[in-house]
């Protein structure tokens, strides 16, 4: 009996607060307008590389990075003051660094990308942040994914950050002298015969690049092909066996920039390799060679160099 | 004196055991019965006073040599794993295997434990699991392992606590085979009143870790004495056929 | 000296696991373990990621390596500078962590007492990780602070499961559970703060990897197995009274702190070395032991060396398949050995 009363008594005040949320819904829902549907005359649409359509307003001042190759790519087209946020692996250009943290590209935090207001939260695909995406989504911040994985990719993204950023006509330019250069490159290894390379990510355990990972389409580029280029995944963990049976021309061991001086050894099957046995063992900035952004250019001539030296006398 | 932490759980009790006599420690629960049983083979420390084993101190010896004079019979521990009857008894002759490390079972060790099987009645359950059998009979297995340690000396903890009256009574009938013809002392620990009196040559009375009394089953087992003990009225009479003390209680 | 002790025993045998052990049933299981391990090596040695020529490989392991009986350096290369080794180390992985489980078995008086589920192995990790970080460079420096991270776990484990009544297998269940999540935490912990491209490679050899090729290591680790195995055998009859129940066993003679300091601490250098060498291998130290109980007996003169062979066979097994299966891709060992180890766990506890 007791308990009866108390229960009513307790279920008082909230039926009140009950009402009054309710009626401060009705309220909010009959004085915004409705948006989903009616796009306002002055946003644009942009579709990113999922497919969908990202609506921005006319001038992106407050933007979010959370991939490395994104920031470089916004500070290349001259964005660096709409830049707001950037993940803590963000580390090129130097004056990136100024710029605020929000957290690491494994698990940014949404705390503080909500406290920086950006207008579009720029992601790559590459990053696997799906849920967090959709996490972004639901709390109204509008979500670019990119998705570069070959060098038309590259350019795809520079042209597409550069249209967000209201700075097409930088873009262009920076497309074009890439594209310039690759061409000169091209020319440079017209018919030169195609260096077997394995590209060491690390040697315990060994990983290497996979048919999915943008260092293949450079290496292609670079006058080479990698003794990798058809084991599925990314970064595949390879058999040392295997490794031992590939017998590359070259091996490039990714090194330097952030990753510091890990990988700086051959790994032990690949030892007796001509590679090694040629002296053929290149260290490269890895940062050149798996980021999606203009150095990757830099990237792929410091490669061609070092495979094909005779055509660059 | 042996102590649990900060708790007092036998003070001032002296006894000896003599070969060939069956000694039994009666009293309430709480007295401390079963604590001085684990005292006497060294598993519990004593704070004060010394056991001895031979006129030595029972630390001066290692635990094989222990093993090899006393033995305990206690209820049985859970078993985890299955083990056969046979095996669960060869585990008495531990502490004579003279290479203990890789120690395998000696012919001598066989005989031993096939005459121990015979004398409690175990021969035709050796080859099962000792899960398979029932109260009693891993009791007895119990006790068949004890036996097999060939000890001088036999401690006992509520033996027959789970067994049917036959079975009590013939496993005590081996324990008082092995004390005349063996001069083994025995030493049990139980709440059975009457058993002690018809098996015990002497009988200590415990209570809050004291000795009351201790003697000869006529001498000790008065109705003062347990009324006192036991807080419960008794009628103490004379066995008509083994003429021992027959304890009966009165609840009224 | 016979086996049967009368003849009224036979007719109440039922199965194997009624035979009471003895010194020649234990050599006889023992040296046939040890030849279908033979076997079973040289089997393995002929499967891999590149195909290896049938014939000319087993003319070249029956010669040991002493002639190459027609393969190609770099077959030769294959087979015996990186399969072999491999399969060697698998064998001594399986067989110390199938030992150290079945002595903490009989030990802890726990069925399910194993070495990963009790948090041995994850203390052995963060050992192993310390030294990677710290002391990267030394090779010495792994197994070293794996025993010692082993060591630590094994006394946090036995101090949080004992109880007033001793330890219980609920209570030592309960305190490894405690003792494994804390330590997962703690390295979940390390690994984020490294970087991320340490951090996949750290997680694969967390669940079991054994493409490591350390030239030093590895002999370290057979020494290891052999020598721990043969000391945990020569405690095997103390443990199979220690098995029955801690204060019978020191009622019959037993050194009950000697024979458990000594136990843990060879326990604790055969996981060590095997965490160090190749991550965390789970479920072996579970399921080898079990099985082998189950059709020889729990008697651990005899379980004790067959389940060190069970246990080198069963990752052996499992390895081959994790470096086979999606070849030239490869699976971390440990998700094979839980793989194939927890349902013959369930249905082990099922059947009894």
């Amino acid at each position: 009996m007791f308990f009866a009363r108390r229960y009513q008594r307790r279920h008082q005040p909230s039926r009140t607060l009950f009402f009054c949320a309710f009626a401060l819904c009705l309220f909010s829902a009959c004085g915004a307008p409705k948006n989903s549907n009616t796009p306002a005359p002055s946003r644009r649409q942009i579709t990113d590389d999922s497919g969908k359509q990202v609506s921005l307003p006319p001038q992106v001042n407050r933007v979010v990075s959370l991939a490395p190759n994104l920031t470089e790519i916004v500070f290349a087209v001259g964005g660096s003051n709409q830049l707001v946020g950037r993940t803590s692996y963000c580390d090129f250009p130097a004056e990136a660094k100024a710029v605020a943290e929000v957290g690491d590209t494994l698990h940014p935090s949404l705390e503080r990308i909500i406290a920086l207001k950006p207008q579009v939260v720029l992601v790559s695909t590459a990053s696997q942040l799906e849920g967090f995406t959709r996490q972004l989504q639901e709390h109204d911040i509008a979500v670019f994914v990119t998705d570069p994985h070959d060098l038309d990719g590259v350019f795809r993204s520079i042209d597409q950050i550069g249209d967000i950023l209201g700075a097409a006509e930088k873009a262009k330019q920076l497309t074009d002298a890439l594209k310039r250069r690759v061409m000169i490159l091209a020319q440079k290894l017209h018919v030169a015969p195609p260096v077997r390379v394995f590209y060491q990510l690390s040697a315990e355990p060994l990983y290497t690049a996979g048919k999915d990972s943008f260092v293949n389409d450079l290496i292609m580029f670079a006058g080479g092909i990698s003794v990798t280029a058809d084991v599925p995944g990314a970064w595949p963990k390879y058999s040392a066996e295997a490794a031992l049976a590939t017998k590359p021309e070259a091996i490039i061991l990714p090194t330097g920039g952030s990753m510091g001086d890990s990988n700086m050894e051959v790994a032990e099957p690949l030892k007796r390799s001509p590679a090694v046995l040629n002296g053929r063992v290149y260290k490269i900035n890895g940062d050149l060679l798996v980021r999606p952004g203009p150095r990757a250019i830099d990237g792929l001539e410091e490669l061609a160099r070092v495979l094909h030296p005779e055509r660059f006398k | 004196m042996i102590k649990y932490g900060d708790l007092l759980a036998v003070d001032g009790v002296s006894l000896a055991l003599n070969p060939g006599d069956v000694t039994a420690i009666i009293g309430p629960n709480g007295a401390g019965k079963s604590t001085l049983l684990r005292a006497l083979n060294g598993y519990l420390h004593t704070s004060a006073g010394t056991v001895t084993l031979d006129d030595q101190p029972v630390e001066r010896f290692s635990r094989r040599t222990i093993g090899r004079h006393i033995a305990i019979v206690a209820q049985e521990a859970e078993l985890r794993f299955p083990v056969t009857v046979i095996e669960f008894v060869l585990g008495g002759r531990y502490a004579w295997a003279t290479n203990a490390a890789w120690g395998w079972e000696t012919q001598n060790d066989l005989q031993v434990v096939e005459a121990v099987l015979a004398e409690t009645e175990l021969t035709r359950l050796s080859g099962r699991l000792m899960n398979e059998l029932s109260g009693g009979e891993r009791q007895r297995a119990v006790l068949a392992r004890a036996l097999a340690t060939e000890a001088q000396v036999l401690l006992l903890d509520e033996p027959t606590a789970n067994l049917d009256l036959s079975h009590q009574s013939s496993l005590l009938s081996v324990v008082r085979g092995r004390c005349d013809n063996q001069k083994v002392a025995a030493l049990f620990v139980t709440h059975d009143i009457n058993l002690a009196a018809q098996f015990a040559d002497v009988v200590l009375l415990m209570k809050d870790g004291r000795t009351v009394e201790s003697g000869r089953p006529t001498d000790v087992l008065r109705p003062e004495v347990l009324e006192q003990v036991f807080g419960v009225r008794v009628l103490v009479d004379a066995h008509p056929i083994s003429g021992a003390p027959r304890v009966t209680p009165v609840h009224t | 000296m016979t086996g049967t002790l009368s003849t009224s025993s036979q007719s109440t045998r039922i199965g194997a696991t009624k035979y009471r052990a003895t010194l020649r049933r234990t050599l006889i299981a023992c040296v046939a373990l040890t030849f279908v391990l033979l076997v079973a090596i040289v089997a393995t040695a002929l499967i891999g990621s590149e195909r290896l020529p049938r014939t000319a490989t087993l003319c070249a392991l029956a010669s040991l390596g002493r002639s190459a009986c027609g393969l190609t350096s770099d077959q030769f290369d294959i087979l015996f500078q990186i399969r072999l080794p491999r399969i060697l180390l698998a064998a001594a992985v399986g067989g110390s962590l199938a030992t150290a489980g079945a002595s903490y078995q009989a030990l802890l008086r726990n069925p399910l007492a194993e070495p990963y589920l009790l948090g041995i192995s994850n203390g052995a990790a963060v050992g192993t990780m310390t030294a990677l970080v710290f002391f990267g460079a030394n090779e010495w420096s792994r197994p070293l602070l794996a025993f010692a991270g082993a060591l630590v776990a094994t006394f946090a484990v036995y101090r949080l499961a004992r109880g007033r009544a001793g330890a219980t297998p609920e209570r030592l269940i309960l305190a490894g559970v405690i003792v494994t999540t804390f330590l997962s935490s703690v390295i979940v912990f390390v690994t984020t703060m490294m970087d991320v491209t340490r951090i996949r490679s750290f997680t694969f050899w967390l669940l079991g990897d054994l493409s490591s090729t350390s030239e030093a290591l590895l002999p370290l680790s057979i020494v290891i197995a052999v020598a721990g195995t043969v000391l945990l055998t020569a405690n095997a009859r103390s443990l199979n009274l220690l098995m029955l129940g801690e204060r019978d066993a020191f009622d019959l003679g037993v050194e009950v702190g000697r024979v458990r300091i000594t136990v843990f601490l060879v326990a604790s250098l055969l996981v060590g070395s095997s965490v160090a060498a190749s991550g965390s291998v789970g479920y072996v130290g579970l399921v080898v032991p079990h099985l082998v109980r189950l059709s020889l007996g729990s008697d651990n003169r005899l379980s004790i060396p067959a389940a060190a062979i069970g246990g080198a066979l069963f990752v052996i097994v499992a390895d081959s398949v994790a470096r086979t299966l999606i070849a030239p891709r490869e699976l971390p060992v440990g998700a094979i050995t839980a793989l194939i180890g927890a349902p013959l766990f369930i249905y082990l506890l099922r059947r009894n």
